[in-house]
């Protein structure tokens, strides 16, 4: 046994094995090569999952027959003009992917500069090269990988069904379409269109916003609020669903640094702490964010298909992030989804009168010539005593009505639960406990930051045990959670001693509190816990101290809920993502009555 | 089995054991008291498992024998039962207790003896006498600070203990919860000298008060390793201990702090109970200021304003301010019993002792907050 080089062959298959691990990543280099070579259109099609054909075209710069001929080969490329890997300003840098798909598939590339006058033909098969030769071919390039794998049997085996890697293929383009919103998309799969995504126009928020909703859903348009903050060279732009606006994974969470799709623990912490107040733990947002930075401050070469990223200071993307949708979300703060209200609509129903007693002919026929008769009023009258009752009031008499509040003048409550408020435009339902925990809740929180939270010395220290990493991990963090009212110390190698703990939690469990910390601090970056089980405190306090279901209010009252709804931060939702108020457009009731 | 007894004696022992039975429990023997009636008196038995209270009353004994029943339902019909009268309890065999009063007749349904726990009742080691009135000083100055948090269960009780307080050998009792601690004393009794340190579990603890509410002479006390025993009259309370540790109190108890205040102690509480008043958090900050003959109680929440309240008080070290939880400094105020109280202190971030003037048999130790 000597030390020898492998042969090129078969080194271009250990790459691809790192950078072709399913038909998605083939689509994903080759798109991205697209977008790279500056295309308007990128058609994709796929046959049998892209086990036995994957097609992109795109109508890019293309390539003569010398680039072509280079292309093929290992660490070629066009996109590293200064030889930097400090800038990197192009998806792709590395020269891997055409060689390493090139060696597991059989591919073909036709390609077309704008100016020459044929475009060329090139074909790799299992490593052996055919070509260039001239073709007739449109500009642009247009490149064929079939029988993918057929030269790594192991990695075939291991492909799962067709329509698991065609899902995994259509999530690599829509991913890469949302950071992309002026270039038109075009999926084809087993000659059925799957996908197909038009040319956005408008500035890039509109455009962005128009291609989101394309991919995510067209209820996220009108639930998004725009996200935009600037921060030491860095930008980050995009749009995030509003809280009452949620679902039960992560999924919707889209990350884009410098135009890259990213799955990155770093965003699922910091999301889960911009809504930490307005969301259950176990309902996620939907979101897209775009992170512009300068390519120094981040090194994309830290995975073989570029799905992690390292940031160089991780903690200032982090503030950026959190700071940015803080924000937007509290520009939002009354903007409750408009699924509610849509819901709400779609719940009502023509209204049909309860079935009368069957009456005979002679009955009816009598009592249509009969005279009206008070007593018949007068049942009516008790019937409609015994139903739950609405308090009406007169506006006029309280204030005057013709203020222009976006929560309207109250006109009822009803059920003793709901208040029901007319504005310029429609009416607004308000659920008047969620309503009034929320401002408690608020008002609660605001008196927080601005005391401070009151710690408790400990006298009695406790040690508690963990690994060494999570106690270093809380040991570094432990300024932050200072100002979060715990207060630790390193302990020895694998341990924290907590000196002092929130008075708020009172006489509280340490130990679990901060393995649980531990745990996230690991998991997410973030202390997520602490304030959870403040903000549960606090809650709760705020449940006690808020007006229930069925306590009657007078008209001022109501009134005075819907002034201090406006003018409070986050009022559109509870602490658990519903909402607390719904409106419903005068043009959608218009619409329940066939009036429209 | 067949007996008849004077509801008042009934009612009062039932009283004593039923609180002992759980509300809800899993194992259906459990919600019962176990009756035994034999040589002129009944006597009433119930257990958590963990806890066992025995107690004998006189009764005349017709036909001894032993059933369990119900006790909380039995409590409740007793205690309906006209005053003076007579209640016959009889069992036959046949699977119901007959309960019968003047013109009332209920059938309790049973559950076998043979099912009923017995705690083993084991040998104790130490046995030793002490004053109810003792007793009575020993909890109620320290269970006030036993810990609610049932991951700390070494936390969860009173640490009963003999040790030597300078050169004298004494019985202590200790409590804390990680931010306060009381520790009282008194001159250890005969037979208790060795004893082993014993945590004594909150519900017993709560059980043996209730017990010498109203008993008068002596209790006594007996420990093993795993179990102690209260017998009070014809009542006798035994119960497991916390198996673990109790934290080394001595270390956390501060002998070198030098700032000394002395102030009444009545005027404080009530001081510390109004201006809290204003405190809007559920931790109830107070600020204490002292300076040379005053201290300055002050409390203030962004919601609802500010209230300060000046006290006199005997103080002649620097300027210190130091925040408590109010609610721990009025608990500790309610115990001390004479007219002043001593506050020692170093820092505001130290530990402060607090003691009563007239009575140093009792030590409380709290930590301050950071508001």
């Amino acid at each position: 046994m000597t030390v020898r080089f492998l042969p090129p062959n078969l080194v271009n298959q250990i790459a691809a094995g790192e950078v072709v691990e399913r038909p998605a990543s083939v689509v994903k280099e080759l798109v991205e090569n697209a977008l790279d070579a500056g295309a308007s259109h990128v058609d994709v099609t796929m046959n049998d999952g892209g086990r036995s054909r994957i097609v992109v075209a795109d109508d890019g710069c293309g390539m003569d027959d010398r680039e072509l001929a280079l292309a093929v080969e290992r660490h070629a490329t066009s996109k590293l003009p200064d030889d930097d890997l400090t800038k990197i300003g192009f998806f792709g840098f590395r020269g891997e992917a055409l060689p390493s798909i090139g060696a597991v598939a059989r591919l073909t590339i036709t390609s077309r500069t704008q100016d020459a006058p044929s475009a060329w033909y090139i074909r790799i098969e299992g490593g052996r090269r055919e070509g260039p030769v001239p073709t007739p071919h449109p500009a642009g390039t247009r490149v064929e990988v079939r029988d993918l794998f057929y030269a790594t049997p192991a990695r075939l085996k291991f492909l799962k069904t067709a329509r698991t890697e065609l899902n995994h293929a259509v999530d690599t383009i829509e991913r890469l379409a949302m950071a992309n919103p002026t270039v038109a998309f075009t999926l084809m799969a087993d000659g059925r269109t799957r996908l197909s995504l038009e040319v956005e126009d408008g500035d890039l928020f509109d455009a962005r916003l128009a291609r989101l909703g394309a991919i995510m859903g067209k209820d996220f348009v009108p639930n998004a609020v725009k996200v935009e903050a600037d921060r030491g060279g860095m930008r980050l732009t995009g749009y995030a669903g509003v809280p009452t606006y949620n679902r039960g994974n992560a999924l919707a969470q889209h990350m884009f640094v410098n135009g890259r799709p990213v799955r990155d623990r770093l965003l699922q912490g910091v999301v889960r702490r911009a809504y930490q107040d307005f969301l259950a733990s176990n309902r996620y947002p939907y979101l897209a964010l775009f992170l512009d930075v300068l390519p120094r401050e981040v090194d994309v070469n830290v995975h073989p298909a570029k799905a992690e990223v390292r940031f160089r200071d991780a903690g200032q993307v982090r503030g950026l992030i959190i700071g940015a949708l803080k924000h937007a979300l509290a520009e939002a703060g009354h903007q409750a989804s408009t699924t509610a209200s849509d819901a709400a609509l779609g719940a009502m129903t023509p209204g049909t009168l309860p079935p009368r007693p069957s009456q005979s002919l002679f009955d009816v026929a009598r009592a249509g010539q009969a005279p009206l008769q008070e007593t018949g009023l007068a049942e009516d009258q008790t019937t409609y005593d015994d139903a739950p009752t609405a308090v009406v009031f007169d506006p006029k008499t309280d204030n005057g009505a013709d203020g222009d509040y976006p929560l309207g003048v109250a006109r009822a409550q009803v059920h003793e639960t709901y208040i029901v408020a007319q504005t310029e435009d429609g009416l607004v339902i308000v659920d008047q406990h969620a309503a009034h925990e929320r401002l408690v809740y608020e008002r609660m929180k605001a008196m927080l930051a601005d005391t401070g939270v009151a710690r408790q010395l400990l006298l009695l220290p406790e040690v508690v045990d963990l690994d060494e990493a999570a106690a270093q991990c809380l040991a570094a963090r432990a300024d932050e959670l200072a100002e979060l009212g715990l207060v630790l110390e390193a302990f020895g190698d694998g341990a924290v001693m907590i000196r002092e703990v929130p008075a708020l939690l009172g006489d509280t469990d340490v130990q679990g509190l901060v393995k649980d910390l531990a745990d996230e601090l690991a998991d997410f970056g973030e202390a997520l816990t602490l304030q959870d089980k403040m903000a549960d405190v606090c809650g709760t306090m705020a449940c006690h101290g808020s007006i229930r279901a069925g306590r009657r209010l007078g008209g001022p009252e109501m009134n005075a809920l819907l002034r201090e709804m406006e003018h409070t931060p986050h009022a559109g939702q509870c602490n658990h993502g519903r909402p607390t108020y719904v409106t419903l457009k005068l043009t959608d009731i218009e619409k329940l009555f066939g009036r429209r | 089995m067949k007996l008849v007894i004077e509801r008042s004696a009934l009612l009062k022992s039932l009283g004593h054991v039923q609180s002992v039975v759980e509300r809800r429990t899993t194992i259906p023997i459990l919600s019962n008291v176990r009756l035994d009636a034999a040589n002129g008196s009944l006597s009433l038995n119930a257990t958590d498992m963990d806890l066992e209270i025995v107690e004998s009353t006189a009764a005349e004994v017709g036909q001894k024998g032993e059933i369990t029943a119900p006790a909380h339902t039995l409590y409740d019909i007793v205690r309906k039962l006209p005053d003076g009268a007579q209640v016959e309890l009889a069992f036959g065999g046949e699977g119901q207790l007959t309960l019968t009063s003047g013109r009332s007749r209920f059938q309790l349904a049973c559950l076998p003896v043979d099912d009923f726990p017995a705690l083993a009742s084991g040998d104790f080691s130490h046995t030793f006498s002490l004053s109810a009135t003792d007793l009575r000083s020993l909890i109620d100055r320290t269970r006030f600070a036993i810990s609610t948090e049932e991951t700390r269960y070494y936390l969860n009780g009173i640490y009963l203990h003999g040790t030597d307080s300078d050169g004298v050998d004494v019985l202590r009792t200790v409590a804390t919860d990680g931010h306060r601690l009381a520790r009282v004393e008194l001159p250890l009794p005969d037979g208790a000298a060795g004893m082993p340190g014993t945590i004594v579990p909150r519900k017993a603890v709560s059980e043996v008060r209730k017990l010498i509410e109203e008993a008068e002479g002596d209790v006594m006390v007996s420990v093993s390793d795993a179990k102690i025993r209260f017998s009070i009259g014809d009542t006798v309370l035994t119960s497991k201990l916390i198996d673990g540790t109790f934290p080394d109190y001595e270390r956390v108890i501060p002998t070198g702090n030098d700032k000394v205040m002395e102030m009444d102690c009545k005027t404080l509480s009530k001081a510390v109970d109004r201006v809290s008043a204003i405190s809007s958090e559920k931790s109830r900050s107070i600020k204490l200021n002292m300076e040379k003959g005053l201290v300055t109680l002050s409390a203030s929440s962004p919601e609802n304003g500010s209230a300060v309240e000046e006290v006199e008080a005997s103080y002649d070290a620097g300027q210190l301010e130091i925040g408590f939880n109010s609610r721990y400094l009025l608990d500790i105020m309610q115990q001390i019993e004479g007219d002043a109280a001593r506050f020692t202190m170093a820092d505001s971030a130290s530990p402060t002792v607090i003691r009563d003037v007239s009575d140093g048999s009792a030590v409380y130790v709290l930590m301050p907050m950071r508001v």
